[in-house]
């Protein structure tokens, strides 16, 4: 393992439009700082997020990967995160079986206004997967 | 008049298809008497060719039916995929039937059309291993046998000059021959996800070997039935109280033997062990796609996510084709081990997608191939 | 990246991808080097120029990129600078005037997700900003143009409610000149603003005000009251919805009734009154629902209607029809208004405060039918146990609002309604003690706190604590244990009759209506707007609006602006005859479709149909683009425009690739 002070992770999140990444802007907003870990990838709702993506994230190199999206009963799209949740059970359960550890995967709900919530969560995961260090999925030679 | 829910023994009225067939040519004869009376336009059987090999054909002609009469415990085929888009009658151990009721629920076979004659399997065997086990463990020539039989935990064969020998089927698999690794911890012994289930089990006394004990399932059993016995193709009876005793005794030692080897073959790893595990067993894969195409429960086509999101360029990571698969099958995969059986590369694919299916299958409550009403959990909208 | 689609275009045209990282002033460059960022977007492949603005948003940076499209001849423009849901729509419009498709147009995001949360990291939030420039790039370089469709929009709307807000938003609508169906579940219009007497901050008496506006709708000659009738089924979408509307039986001609009540008279059955004068008083099985009903006609109760015969020998214009059958109609609209109003708060299941256990606890509701001059007992305020004048009157307010045992929203008029009930009672009785019991007074709006101020000047007591125990003596008086914790005193409070400010519900009769339109419901029970600040009265679902107490609990003026602002949002569709649908929607590759049928029940705005040839449909006025069917499509035959697979997937690859440092 890479040297742990160094080294800092990198954590796909992918968040929907109305709120998870409203909530990514809200914590910008309220200036909540955050570790340069985390790159935002935008979809219109969480229920577009397909667990295949979430695993061509960790193939990719990701070090944790974050499914984010509205409070149920909030969604823009009626129950696209009710979508969300059911696959990503599927997810969970295949991730527990493969051996990746329980801390890269994470499964939230954030509203546009809850931006100091935002900001908590992407320092804890930061922190949790700082310990445990780089993903064992990731390639030779990416960082 | 034949009810559902009736267990009957019968046997074929055709005095040839009885003594070729396995245990009374009643499947056969069924099958033949749906075909002859237009109740289907084919019917999906096995030609033999020899002891360990024969070929699905899907036929019209009653004779050919006729002919395929006997089981192979050496042919371990899936029947479900010919029987999509077509109106036919198949047998079909409880895998294959497992298939088809897959299959209905993605569309792909219409159950209304579809006649399904169920037989018991207590497990199949690989061909080309088995012919080995003869050499090795029978001291026996394969080309000299002439039939096989599975009694009382015993396989036994019989050769051209008369003789016969027996083996424990447990001390064939201790030394790596026996059944197809998934049939040793499949736990459906008998089909009662089909029309009719049939089999030997429970059938005794002086019509022990020529009589199948058969349970009629439902509607469509109960008119494959009818029919049979009016074309005059069968006769049957109702069967005794001990005979129906003795099938559930059978089948009890059988899904508990099941439920014993799914327990040991399934001992969950220590978390560290198992990514590098999974990595090493699939680097093997060389990308020939013959699980997907032999996987009876993908109705997927050519292309499809698992083909669509995969790169022969990132090969090296962790194959996104059988990433893509054990997800998807993560609520349906039957255990048939087609998959398996087709790898050029030996990857142990079923062991593997079941070491996913099962805790999954558990977790959400969900037995795939048993009830065609019953969706995918992966197909419904929410949690329910 | 996937095998399917290639990285360029259909026409395999040579991409030219323009960069544009914005300063915004300092609150980009004061954390990320900007231009270090241009520099290095502009080694990467197919981008043809990367420049820095100021103020990429302002009149000049947009006419630079209008410029460089032009100029540079460029078919794909990026913008790193804040967040898209701010000006999105603006840079797409400005791409769209410069010829480009808006579509072809990506969004970074290096404010609000790098340059405010990385103030003190500036290698960190460079290196970052590089690589989201560098996923857009990615992303920009795979984008696909798309179109958004018109669809025509009959000109007709329909207000389901006919309370306050409905009324409003039918008038207004029908004043604009289109055609109004204003579907009304009860036998009159009105809501329940007819129940009440006074209003504030006013006090002036209810039916007085409303009564002339029951009259106007009536009478607009653009409005067709269906009362006593239900919407049972909505089909289509956006100015094009077909409704299925069920007329119930009143058992009376209404074309042949006029209100007269001599059926009334002669009704031998007497059942207390719950829908009008709640429970207190009575009607007879056939009624007119209240002296200023619109229509002012009788209907017949048939679950206590004994067939006497009575009322249609006393009917002089024959228009009892005791055989009358429910009738439907199908309406086609282009726009739903959906008013249904509210529920007052039931303290009854948990017997707050001790109603339903002691006879002289009443709801305002209650209240108001008591004291209002047309009520049962023709405004005497008299208390139930024995029908004599209360002399001390306590209200308790957040009765069912602020509460972690039933709702823990506020209500909003609760507060105002009783300091005008202890008002009208102070006016009335001069004599009497008034109590308030609150927590808070929330006063805010014109005239309110004024409203307040009187209260206080006419000896109203204020005290502010919440009964924490409620007793009766044997004169059936109740004994309300308080602590005022102004003063820190408990005191057992006598009173004569207690009234709680019951708050507001959402009705459960309304979960149907709710349903067949599919609207969201909100946390609070009621339905959920499409943005609480930005777009109150919108819905998700284009076409369909809603307003008054269904958004929430409020106040009649509050009602009464979201009446029209309803109108005003739907005859947006109605004037323009026509409506944009969502650019970004699903399409679906036939060739790969497998007609599993899995995506059909996963729309929840049914924009998917397998049709006759057992092919995939795709209802595109429909389709808002949520993407959740291209996510259970097993083969990936549907994919969702502008958030296709490769295009996420190339983000994704673009965060972890090689940066010649």
């Amino acid at each position: 393992m890479a040297d742990n002070n160094d080294w800092e992770p990198k954590i796909v999140a992918f968040c929907c439009n109305w709120c998870s990444y409203g909530g990514a802007d809200t914590a910008g907003m309220g200036r909540f700082q955050q570790p340069a870990s985390t790159r935002v990838i935008r979809v219109m709702c969480s229920g577009r997020i397909d667990p295949l993506h979430v695993y061509n994230a960790f193939l990719e190199g990701a070090d944790a990967v974050l499914v984010t999206g509205c409070h149920l009963g909030d969604c823009h799209y009626v129950n696209g995160n009710e979508k969300t949740e059911l696959k990503y059970q599927f997810l969970e359960e295949m991730v527990k079986q493969l051996g990746l550890e329980p801390e890269r995967l994470h499964l939230n709900w954030i509203s546009a206004s809850e931006g100091e919530r935002f900001a908590n969560f992407i320092n804890d995961v930061t922190a949790k997967v700082k310990e445990i260090g780089p993903s064992p999925l990731k390639p030779e030679g990416v960082s | 008049m034949v009810e559902v829910g009736d267990k009957l023994v019968g046997y074929a009225t055709d005095d040839e298809v009885r003594k070729r067939g396995a245990s009374g040519g009643l499947v056969t004869a069924v099958l033949a008497a749906a075909l002859e009376k237009g109740m289907v336009e084919s019917v999906v059987v096995l030609k033999h060719i020899d002891e360990y090999e024969a070929v699905p054909i899907i036929t019209d002609d009653v004779e050919e039916v006729l002919a395929s009469t006997g089981s192979m415990h050496s042919v371990p085929v899936n029947l479900a995929k010919y029987a999509v888009d077509r109106k036919v009658a198949m047998p079909g151990k409880p895998c294959d039937i497992k298939a088809v009721i897959e299959q209905s629920k993605r569309n792909k076979i219409d159950l209304d059309n579809t006649y399904l004659v169920g037989l018991n399997c207590g497990g199949t065997m690989p061909p080309v291993l088995t012919k080995q086990m003869l050499i090795e463990m029978y001291d026996i020539d394969p080309e000299d046998v002439v039939g096989e039989d599975i009694e009382k935990g015993k396989l036994i064969y019989r050769t051209k000059d008369g003789n016969e020998k027996a083996i424990s089927i447990e001390e064939l698999e201790e030394a790596g021959f026996g059944r197809r690794k998934n049939c040793q911890y499949c736990q459906l012994k008998i089909p009662t996800n089909s029309d009719l289930a049939c089999g030997n089990w429970g059938v005794i006394g002086d019509l022990a070997g020529s009589a199948t004990f058969c349970e009629v399932m439902n509607e469509k059993g109960k008119r494959l039935i009818e029919n049979a016995v009016e074309a005059g193709r069968i006769e049957v009876e109702p069967a005794s109280d001990k005979a129906i005793a003795i099938r559930e005794k059978v089948n009890g030692v059988m899904v508990k033997m099941g439920e014993t080897t799914q327990e040991k073959v399934f001992t969950q790893m220590p978390d560290e062990e198992r990514l590098p595990y999974y990595r090493e067993a699939l680097a093997d894969c060389i990308d020939c796609g013959g699980c997907k195409l032999a996987c009876p429960v993908c109705s997927c086509g050519d292309d499809a996510k698992c083909t669509l999101f995969h790169n022969l360029g990132d090969n090296y990571k962790m194959s996104m084709f059988h990433l893509v698969r054990l997800l998807h099958l993560s609520d349906s995969c039957i255990g048939c081990g087609q998959c398996t059986d087709v790898c050029p590369v030996d990857i142990p694919i079923t062991r593997i997608q079941m070491s996913f299916s099962i805790p999954a299958q558990t977790r959400l409550n969900y037995k795939p191939g048993m009830n065609a009403d019953e969706k995918p959990p992966f197909f419904e909208v929410m949690i329910q | 990246m996937t095998q399917q689609e290639s990285t360029t275009n259909e026409e395999a045209e040579e991409l030219r991808i323009g960069a544009f990282i914005c300063e915004c002033g300092v609150n980009i460059a004061g954390a990320v080097d900007c231009n270090a960022v241009a520099d290095y977007i502009s080694t990467l492949p197919n981008v043809t120029t990367a420049v820095v603005n100021k103020y990429t948003c302002s009149d000049a940076g947009q006419d630079e990129i209008k410029k460089a499209i032009k100029e540079l001849d460029l078919n794909r423009v990026l913008v790193a600078s804040c967040t898209p849901k701010t000006h999105e729509p603006i840079f797409r419009a400005c791409v769209e005037e410069a010829g480009l498709n808006p579509y072809l147009f990506e969004f970074v995001n290096i404010r609000e997700h790098c340059s405010w949360i990385h103030m003190w990291e500036k290698e960190d939030a460079t290196r970052k900003a590089k690589e989201l420039v560098r996923m857009g790039v990615a992303r920009a370089a795979l984008l696909e143009p798309l179109q958004s469709s018109e669809v025509p929009v009959t000109n007709k709307a329909l207000v389901i409610g006919a309370g306050v807000t409905g009324m409003q938003a039918a008038m207004d609508i029908g004043d604009m000149g289109f055609q109004v169906y204003l579907v009304e579940a009860g036998p009159s219009i009105g809501g329940k603003m007819a129940q009440l007497d006074k209003t504030f901050p006013t006090n002036d008496c209810s039916i007085c005000i409303l009564g002339p506006k029951m009259v106007e709708v009536n009478r607009n000659p653009n409005i067709e009251i269906m009362s006593y009738s239900e919407v049972e089924e909505v089909d289509g979408y956006v100015g094009n919805f077909d409704v299925k509307v069920k007329h119930k039986a009143r058992y009376v001609d209404i074309d042949l009734c006029t209100g007269c009540n001599s059926c009334v008279e002669k009704c031998p059955v007497e059942v207390p009154y719950w829908e009008f004068n709640e429970g207190i008083g009575t009607r007879k099985a056939v009624y007119v629902p209240f002296p200023q009903a619109v229509p002012l006609r009788a209907l017949i109760d048939k679950s206590i209607c004994i067939d006497c015969g009575a009322c249609s020998k006393a009917c002089e214009r024959g228009a009892i029809n005791m055989d009358q059958e429910d009738t439907f109609s199908d309406l086609e609209v282009g726009v739903i208004v959906v008013c249904v109003g509210y529920d007052v708060y039931d303290p009854e299941p948990n017997h707050d405060f001790g109603f339903g256990l002691y006879d002289n606890v009443i709801t305002t509701m209650e209240f108001e039918r008591l004291i209002n001059a047309s009520g049962p007992t023709m405004g005497k305020v008299v208390r139930p146990s024995d029908v004599v004048q209360p002399k001390r009157i306590g209200f308790v307010q957040c009765v069912g609002s602020r509460d972690v045992n039933s709702n823990i929203y506020c209500s909003s008029f609760c507060c105002m309604a009783s300091l005008k009930n202890a008002q009208l009672i102070k006016e009335k009785y001069p004599d009497s003690e008034v109590y308030i019991m609150y927590m808070d007074m929330r006063t805010p709006f014109r005239m309110y706190e004024e409203f307040y101020n009187r209260a206080r000047d006419m000896d109203i007591h204020f005290i502010r604590g919440r009964p924490a125990e409620v007793t009766e003596n044997e004169d059936q008086n109740i004994i309300a244990r308080i602590e005022d914790t102004l003063t820190n005193k408990i005191e057992n409070l006598e009173l004569d009759m207690m009234v709680l400010s019951v708050g507001a519900v959402s009705p459960e009769s309304t979960e149907k209506i709710r349903q067949i339109l599919k609207v969201s419901r909100a946390a609070d029970g009621f339905m959920m707007e499409a943005h609480p600040k930005l777009k109150p009265v919108d819905t998700t679902l284009d076409g369909i609006f809603i307003g008054g107490m269904t958004q929430g609990p409020k106040d009649i003026p509050y009602s009464i602006s979201q009446g029209s602002a309803c109108a005003a949002r739907a005859t947006r569709f109605l004037a323009q005859g026509k409506a944009l649908t969502e650019g970004i929607t699903i399409a679906v590759d036939e060739d790969i479709c497998v007609r599993c049928e899995v995506c059909v029940p996963m729309c929840p705005f049914q924009a998917l149909k397998m049709d006759d040839d057992g092919k995939l449909e795709i209802i595109t006025a429909l389709c808002k683009g949520c993407g959740t069917c291209a996510v259970a499509c097993p083969t990936g035959a549907l994919q969702q425009s502008h958030y296709k697979n490769n295009q996420i997937l190339a983000q994704v690859k673009e965060v972890f690739a090689y940066e010649e440092v």
